[in-house]
């Protein structure tokens, strides 16, 4: 289910600087069957707010998409999830655990694929899944067998000991989600895993993912592809400036619209290109 | 058209002082100032040489040949410096190759550099024109000269493009640094050896090497270009038509391979990934349980790293010539073995900005590397990365001091230096990775270029840091020294005992508080050190 706290407006139900939200241990307890819970997260560049007080329940083993056009906060949001960014205020809990109290707990419980970041570029693929899964603490014949498995099954056994620095953008999507699934999270956090990605490989991406939340993980992934979220996804969540606007299973978000796409320009406000516009073009060049 | 190249050209090398305000922009413009007085006094110099014709000649066939060499090799050292260098920014616009050609030679002229280099080459003039009434006869010599310099090195870097916009073509850039600084090194060795004919370090013998240079050099282009004058001006005709030939010629070839390269670069698309050399698989089968195994891991990744990538390869490469070869020349006779100590803080040092060197990879440990145990692991592999090579290049270093210098009665008290001053650079740099953190460029376009805009003040922070704490840690270790040499050479073993324990416990500690600050700032120390992905 998704969170009724979840308004237009974004901010906490009492408006006070106090977190208007249970303790974390209250609130873990309130929100058990959810794999992500976020309450009032906040990240504040200088003057301009890029996540505002935001608020959202993933439900486990939903296939969750977060859509938005660039700059919604997305990134802030997901990076702010995943430790890598600390919040200004609010927080994030990821399958029972507070990320920014205990990140031990909770990143052992995550995979994460960013967006624009990069890998240890002069390690292959199967030397960088080794030395991630061994610096896990994990067994090494498990890290053996996984590896193996995920670079058979994510098709990048062609590549064999190239480094990662001459992957192409599809190859570093699915080696960096090789090493989100190594170490089995219940939760993977995705940022534009399909952004950029050849065909052949998205399809390989989406089945994996597929299988993924099959076997009851939970996946959280954003972009800005609506047709793509609303081929895979079981629940989405739209942001528009630094808020969500609107969350929840698909068929409820979209409403009456006709498909994804329209009820997404709808809720963002955008309207489509003006009649009457470029009307040189065609004519002869310059 | 090339109006046009002109004057995008000259928007870009004024932008930065367009975009400054106020205070920085007056201080700009006294930078300029500066230079141009600094250039002026060069160019002053060089022009009074012409007192003496004898010496001018063959010093400005050296130095013009130094020029052009410089112009050549600097695109492949530093690619990117200048926007217009790529001509695949080009390929779209619907210019033809000849327009963009001259366009570009345009370009080429108008900039810090190349002004610089006119004013330099103008004192030259002014060197080779004697009488006086040769002045023009040299202002073209020079002009060609200019042009020469100009035309090779687009021709050069434009061939070179689709290399250098390739991860192989920007290895091998760094290679090359790598070779010019070993190039360097030797010369200076070389001037400065006992074994060469005139007394070390000695004018004459400086001089004399460059006489038997410029002989050869003088039936090379710029060299010719620089004898030009002197021919017209003893009447030799004959010989001041070879040399004319000799320069034109070289301007016409390196305008031909230019407009060659250009037609090609514009016309083909650069395979950056093929040929790149694969890994070989490297099977590491440690563990990251408890401390040792996570220090096991981490510094199994960073040897492999070391041997592969350059940006990691070159300063150990670098380091090692320094701590054998530099107490040759700074030291003569005995005590040179103490020389060996700065190459010993400069080894430690490698185990320095840690963090940063990972760029945004730095990620994929901020997932992995979550409590303490590991985040120790993590700081000890890093410098494990730095001691143990660092140890064996110092010891190697001491051996060949006291070998080569008949000195084995100072090595026990130059060892126990070292090795205070190793492990306490080590543990200094490996600290300041965490509280002083900085960006390093992840593109490797520049082998010159360390940190990343608004983050200078930074590494640079960190580049002195380590030298001070190096030899903080190092104070005891340097007092049981000079009580070595002052009071009884006994107090050498002293030495010898009291470094590296010194070191040990200095590492200790950091190491603690290296990694309760990445686990505490981690997410701070990503911010900075991300930057690097941008340069």
């Amino acid at each position: 289910m998704v969170n009724p706290n979840t308004s237009g407006d974004g901010s906490s139900p009492t408006g006070t600087a106090l977190p208007a939200y249970p303790g974390a241990q209250d609130l873990i307890a309130a929100t058990h069957g959810q794999a992500l819970v976020l309450r009032g997260l906040t990240k504040a560049f200088g003057p301009k707010v890029a996540v505002d007080h935001i608020d959202l329940d993933v439900p486990v083993g939903s296939f969750f998409g977060l859509v938005g056009p660039n700059g919604a906060g997305k990134t802030t949001t997901l990076s702010m999830v995943t430790g890598l960014l600390r919040p200004d205020g609010g927080r994030a809990i990821v399958a029972g655990v507070d990320v920014w109290a205990d990140p031990a707990a909770a990143k052992a419980r995550m995979g994460v694929l960013p967006e624009g970041l990069r890998l240890f570029e002069r390690l292959s693929g199967p030397e960088l899944l080794s030395y991630l899964g061994r610096l896990r603490g994990m067994p090494l014949d498990v890290v053996r067998q996984r590896s193996a498995e995920l670079i058979r099954v994510l098709d990048l056994q062609d590549a064999g000991n190239k480094l990662v620095a001459d992957y192409s953008t599809g190859m570093r999507k699915k080696i960096t989600l090789a090493a989100a699934l190594l170490h089995s999270p219940s939760v993977l956090l995705l940022d534009e895993p399909l952004e950029a990605v050849d065909p052949v490989s998205a399809r390989i991406i989406r089945s994996v993912l597929t299988q993924y939340t099959h076997a009851g993980g939970t996946v959280v992934f954003s972009s800005h592809v609506m047709a793509l979220v609303e081929g895979l996804c079981t629940h989405v969540a739209v942001m528009a400036g630094g808020r969500i606007i609107a969350a929840g299973e698909l068929a409820q978000v979209r409403g009456g619209a006709a498909s994804l796409d329209d009820a997404f320009m709808h809720l963002v406000g955008a309207s489509d290109m003006q009649e009457g516009g470029l009307s040189w073009l065609g004519s002869s060049p310059a | 058209m090339v109006g046009i190249f002109a004057g995008l050209k000259w928007h870009l090398v004024t932008s930065r002082l367009r975009a400054a305000g106020g205070a920085k922009k007056a201080w700009m413009i006294v930078g300029f100032i500066a230079a141009l007085v600094v250039l002026g006094f060069v160019a002053f110099g060089l022009g009074s040489l012409r007192a003496l014709p004898l010496d001018a000649v063959p010093l400005m066939v050296t130095l013009l040949t130094l020029q052009l060499v410089g112009w050549v090799l600097t695109p492949l050292l530093a690619f990117g410096v200048d926007e217009t260098v790529d001509p695949q920014r080009f390929a779209l616009l619907p210019i033809r190759p000849p327009t963009l050609q001259r366009g570009l030679l345009l370009t080429s002229l108008i900039g810090y550099l190349p002004a610089a280099n006119m004013i330099v080459l103008l004192g030259v003039a002014c060197a080779l024109s004697v009488p006086w009434s040769l002045f023009p006869v040299a202002v073209a010599c020079m002009i060609v000269q200019m042009l020469l310099c100009v035309v090779l090195s687009r021709a050069a870097s434009t061939s070179m493009s689709a290399l250098m916009s390739s991860r192989r073509g920007r290895d091998l850039g760094m290679a090359v640094g790598l070779v010019i600084f070993l190039l360097y090194m030797a010369f200076v060795i070389f001037v400065n050896s006992p074994g060469s004919r005139e007394p070390s370090g000695n004018g004459q013998a400086i001089r004399s090497g460059v006489f038997n240079v410029a002989d050869v050099l003088q039936w090379t282009p710029p060299g010719a270009l620089a004898t030009l004058p002197g021919f017209v001006a003893a009447g030799q005709w004959g010989r001041a038509a070879v040399a004319a030939v000799i320069a034109l010629a070289a301007l016409a070839l390196a305008w031909w391979w230019w407009d060659n390269a250009l037609q090609r670069s514009l016309t083909t698309v650069p395979s950056s990934t093929e040929g790149s050399s694969p890994s070989h698989g490297a099977q590491d089968t440690a563990v990251a349980v408890g401390v040792a195994g996570t220090m096991k891991v981490v510094a199994g990744r960073d040897r492999v790293l070391a041997w592969r990538d350059p940006m990691r390869r070159m300063p150990w490469l670098m380091v090692l010539v320094l701590t054998i070869a530099w107490p040759f020349v700074v030291v003569r006779g005995q005590g040179a073995v103490f020389a060996v100590a700065f190459g010993a803080l400069l080894c430690g040092a490698q185990a320095g900005n840690q963090y940063g060197v990972e760029g945004s990879g730095l990620w994929l440990h901020l997932q992995t590397i979550t409590d303490r145990v590991r985040a120790r692991g993590e700081v000890l592999g890093h410098a494990v990365v730095a001691l143990v090579p660092g140890m064996v290049i110092v010891l190697v270093g001491v051996a060949v001091q006291a070998v080569a210098r008949d000195d084995l009665g100072h090595v026990p008290a130059a060892l126990g230096a070292c090795l205070a001053a190793l492990f306490g650079a080590v543990a200094t740099s490996t600290y300041l990775s965490s509280v002083m953190p900085y960006a390093q460029p992840q593109s490797r376009k520049s082998a010159f270029v360390s940190s990343v805009p608004g983050q200078k003040g930074r590494s640079f922070v960190a580049g002195i840091g380590f030298l001070i704490g190096g030899l903080v840690v190092a104070l005891p270790t340097a007092v049981c020294v000079l009580l070595s040499l002052l009071v009884d050479p006994v107090w050498g073993w002293v030495a010898l005992v009291v470094g590296p324990v010194t070191g040990l416990i200095a590492l200790a500690i950091v190491v603690q508080l290296t990694a309760n600050r990445f686990l505490q700032n981690g997410p701070e120390i990503f911010e900075i050190v991300r930057a690097g992905d941008r340069v």
